[in-house]
């Protein structure tokens, strides 16, 4: 996880609402690009799962741009992609072929931890006190995406191996 | 934070094509770094043609929207370097695994280096054949258990960094998908240097690689170099840290000449131009052969 190049003590306002859409941003795009892995790789449970963290991610970024638009217009920003390395969006290898969906839950699990921690830490490096209430906002929003993944999490039944047929898979060594 | 932003965004290099790689394997990390540095270089994709050989990782140039050109096992810089010289104006990227680069293809590498066109080699180096199931590698560690030796491997591995910089290399690298901002700022940093440069990308194989090697255990254990006080323009210093090759897990920059000499096609181009006052037209050259 990590935000390259962006110096937090100078974000506006309008910096850190492009950051944060961003960040959510990443979060959807990964979270689809892992929905299709599972769908490559015949696991329709994970796959569903992390559609559906998509969306709720796409609902995050749209809040956020809203909220940026009302504010500051369509004008450009000074943040970009490049900026962030998956401050959100679940590492690549949180995932795996044949992962049950508590796996997948977990995985999430993780990221929005991540993301909560990385609000954490750049709090005491924000100098302005509106992104100071925006971070403080987000990151009290990351505990509560945390205790919706856990009450579906805890909704799941206990792992009992693999959804799929792996018969002709490759087998460890 | 007050510079322009680049004009390209990472997404201008994804195509629509899916990768199909397992859940988990390294090259996405790869293929994600990739796209950034090229959005960083800031070269459209109609300008980059993207080579690569066979095996899991040479998959690569289809997930771009680059030109790209899926080859031969093994043959993939024969092939970059022929499209380098035929249009020098694009920018040439070469991919692929470490079987298909220091096996099946070695004996292209040590010509590629010295011939030094401007082109950049990134070689996905997993120590294992993945997609045909399991087999050692050259990179495979001695001992290395895997379908084709129940008992372990008895041949020591190839250490492709020593190879390369011996080769006489002007920019070798190492780096992870376990630490993407460092694997982009390698990759952007190989492809703007003026020559052959040389990217091993530790890309951990999920399905048959082992569990020191995949990347939450690199990310336990690797040192950046930087880290380490290396001076990337010291070579003696470059190749003591490359003999660290399958023990330690260095990343960053190994060497970088610090007075790159010109390209091959830069001094083709010089050389085209010497000789070009004294040329026969073309029309008396075919003259030539027909009178004879």
């Amino acid at each position: 996880m990590v935000v390259q190049t962006i110096e937090l003590e100078k974000l506006s306002l309008k910096d850190a609402l492009d950051l944060a859409t961003l960040i959510e941003e990443e979060a959807r795009d990964r979270y689809e690009e892992l929905a299709e892995q599972m769908l490559v790789h015949h696991n329709p449970l994970a796959q569903g799962f992390f559609r559906k963290m998509a969306v709720v991610e796409e609902k995050h970024r749209s809040q956020l741009s809203r909220r940026r638009q009302q504010l500051f217009g369509d004008g450009p920003g000074r943040v970009s992609r490049a900026m962030i390395f998956d401050v959100e969006a679940p590492d690549y290898d949180e995932v795996r072929f044949g992962m049950s969906p508590r796996e997948a839950f977990e995985a999430a699990m993780r990221s929005e931890v991540k993301a909560h921690d990385f609000f954490a830490a750049a709090l005491p490096r924000v100098k302005n006190a509106e992104v100071k209430a925006l971070f403080e906002e987000l990151r009290n929003e990351e505990i509560e995406h945390q205790h919706w993944v856990q009450t579906e999490l805890d909704r799941l039944p206990a792992d009992s191996g693999p959804e799929i047929d792996v018969s002709d898979e490759p087998v460890a060594h | 934070m007050d510079s322009a932003l680049p004009v390209l965004q990472p997404k201008d290099f994804k195509s629509d094509l899916k990768p199909i790689w397992c859940p988990g394997c390294g090259d996405y990390g790869v293929l994600q770094a990739v796209y950034r540095a090229l959005s960083a270089i800031g070269r459209p994709a109609h300008e980059i043609a993207f080579v690569s050989g066979i095996g899991c990782s040479s998959r690569i140039p289809g997930y771009t929207t680059a030109y790209g050109f899926n080859t031969v096992h093994g043959r993939a810089l024969p092939i970059a370097q022929g499209i380098k010289l035929a249009n020098p104006e694009l920018l040439v990227l070469c991919a692929g695994g470490d079987g298909d680069g220091f096996s099946i293809g070695g004996g292209h590498l040590p010509h590629a280096v010295r011939r030094n066109l401007d082109l950049t080699y990134i070689v996905m180096d997993n120590q294992v054949y993945g997609l045909t199931k399991g087999q050692l590698s050259p990179t495979a560690a001695l001992g290395r258990k895997t379908v084709t030796s129940s008992y372990g491997s008895l041949e020591r591995p190839i250490n492709p960094l020593l190879q390369v910089l011996s080769y006489g290399a002007g920019f070798v690298a190492q780096s992870t998908p376990a630490d993407m901002p460092g694997l982009s700022q390698i990759l952007e940093q190989a492809i703007a240097y003026p020559g052959f440069a040389f990217v091993n990308v530790q890309s951990p194989c999920v399905t048959y690689g082992e569990e020191h090697q995949q990347m939450k255990a690199q990310r336990a254990t690797m040192k950046t170099l930087a880290s380490l006080s290396h001076d990337p323009s010291d070579f003696l210093q470059a190749l003591g840290w490359a003999t660290h090759y399958g023990e330690q897990l260095h990343t960053g920059i190994f060497y970088r000449n610090p007075k790159p000499p010109p390209s091959y096609e830069q001094q083709l181009a010089e050389r085209r131009a010497k000789l070009a006052p004294g040329a026969l037209p073309r029309e008396r050259i075919l003259e030539m052969f027909q009178t004879r």
